[in-house]
C-alpha cells in the first residue's frame, strides 16, 4: 500500500510580511514606553549652605513674589513685562548681572516655575531666590 | 550519464508558531509594563516654556501635592523621614538626581524646606519638574 505523504504547509519566508509588522510594533513600543518617563523641567545648582557672595548694588536686580503671585520690585508691583525689559536692560550694562528673588512662604509654586522660565529665556546666569522671613506688610 | 539534481525545496516557516510568539511578546509586554509602572500622585503638574530633560541615570522623585504633604514612591512620608531617604540615596550613589514634582499650587514654604535638606546634605543639584503648557490650556501669564 503506498503511503501518501502530505506535505506540511507553511508560510514562504519571502511572504512572511508579519514578522515584519512584528518587529515594527515592538519598535513602537519601546519607543513610546522610553518617551513615556522622560520628565522635563529645569536642572538648578544649589549652593552650599551658609555661603555668601558679594554683589555690587548696581549688578543687582531684586523682585519679591507675595502670597497672591504678585510680582513687586523694591516694593512697587510690575508685571512679568516690566521684569523682563528690567532684566534686559540690566544685563545690556552689566552681563553679570544677578537677578535675586525672594519668596513669600504662601506663594503657589507654579510662580516660581514662570520666574524659572524667564531666567531661562533670558539666559541669565546668576539667579538665586529664597524664601522671605516673614509676610511683608502692606504698602512696604 | 545522467545528472541527479537535487530539487532544492523552499524556506518553510510553519505558521503555527506565530501564535506563541504573539502571546510571548504579549506576556514580555506586560512584564515591561509592570517594571516601568511608577505610583503617580495627582498633582497639576505647573508649566513653562523652556523646559530641558532632566533625566538622570539615577533618580529619586519626591512628590509634594497641594496640601504640601510629601510623598516617595507612592507613600506619604514626614519630612525628616525624606531627609533620612536622602541621605541614604546620596550615600549609595552621589549622582542621583533629586527631582521635585510638585503641584502648581503648593505653597512655597514646602519646596524650600526640601531644598533646605537637600543644601545641608551638600546635594548640589536639584530638578523642578514642569510639563509643557499645552495649546489650548497656555494662559499668558
Amino acid at each position: 500500500m503506498k503511503v501518501r505523504t502530505h506535505r506540511r504547509t507553511g508560510l514562504d519566508i519571502g511572504e512572511s510580511a508579519t514578522l515584519s509588522d512584528l518587529a515594527f510594533l515592538l519598535i513602537i513600543f519601546f519607543i513610546v514606553i522610553a518617551v513615556f518617563t522622560v520628565h522635563k523641567g529645569f536642572l538648578l545648582g544649589l549652593p552650599e549652605p551658609g555661603s555668601t557672595r558679594i554683589i555690587p548694588r548696581e549688578e543687582l536686580l531684586q523682585a519679591e513674589l507675595t502670597a497672591s503671585g504678585e510680582l513687586r520690585s523694591r516694593g512697587t508691583p510690575i508685571s512679568t513685562e516690566e521684569l523682563i525689559r528690567m532684566a534686559e536692560s540690566l544685563r545690556k550694562d552689566r552681563p553679570n548681572m544677578t537677578f535675586l528673588l525672594k519668596i513669600d512662604p504662601e506663594t503657589p509654586y507654579q510662580r516660581l516655575v514662570d520666574i524659572v522660565d524667564i531666567v531661562r529665556r533670558l539666559d541669565i546666569d546668576n539667579f538665586s531666590f529664597s524664601m522671605m522671613e516673614e509676610h511683608p506688610q502692606p504698602n512696604e | 550519464m545522467k545528472v541527479i539534481r537535487k530539487k532544492r525545496r523552499k524556506p518553510f516557516v510553519p505558521i503555527s508558531t506565530m501564535s506563541d510568539i504573539a502571546f510571548l511578546l504579549l506576556i514580555f509586554m506586560m512584564l515591561i509594563s509592570l517594571i516601568h509602572y511608577r505610583r503617580e500622585v495627582p498633582i497639576q503638574y505647573p508649566e513653562a516654556e523652556h523646559l530641558t530633560r532632566t533625566e538622570g541615570a539615577k533618580k529619586l522623585e519626591i512628590w509634594i501635592d497641594r496640601g504640601g504633604r510629601f510623598y516617595v514612591g507612592g507613600k506619604e512620608q514626614a519630612l525628616q523621614e525624606i531627609e533620612g531617604l536622602i541621605a541614604d540615596t546620596i550615600v549609595q550613589d552621589p549622582s542621583t538626581q533629586i527631582q521635585i514634582l510638585a503641584d502648581r499650587d503648593t505653597p512655597y514654604r514646602n519646596i524650600n524646606a526640601l531644598v533646605e535638606i537637600l543644601k545641608q546634605l551638600q546635594h548640589r543639584v536639584v530638578s523642578f519638574v514642569a510639563r509643557e503648557p499645552q495649546k489650548d490650556e497656555y494662559r499668558n501669564r
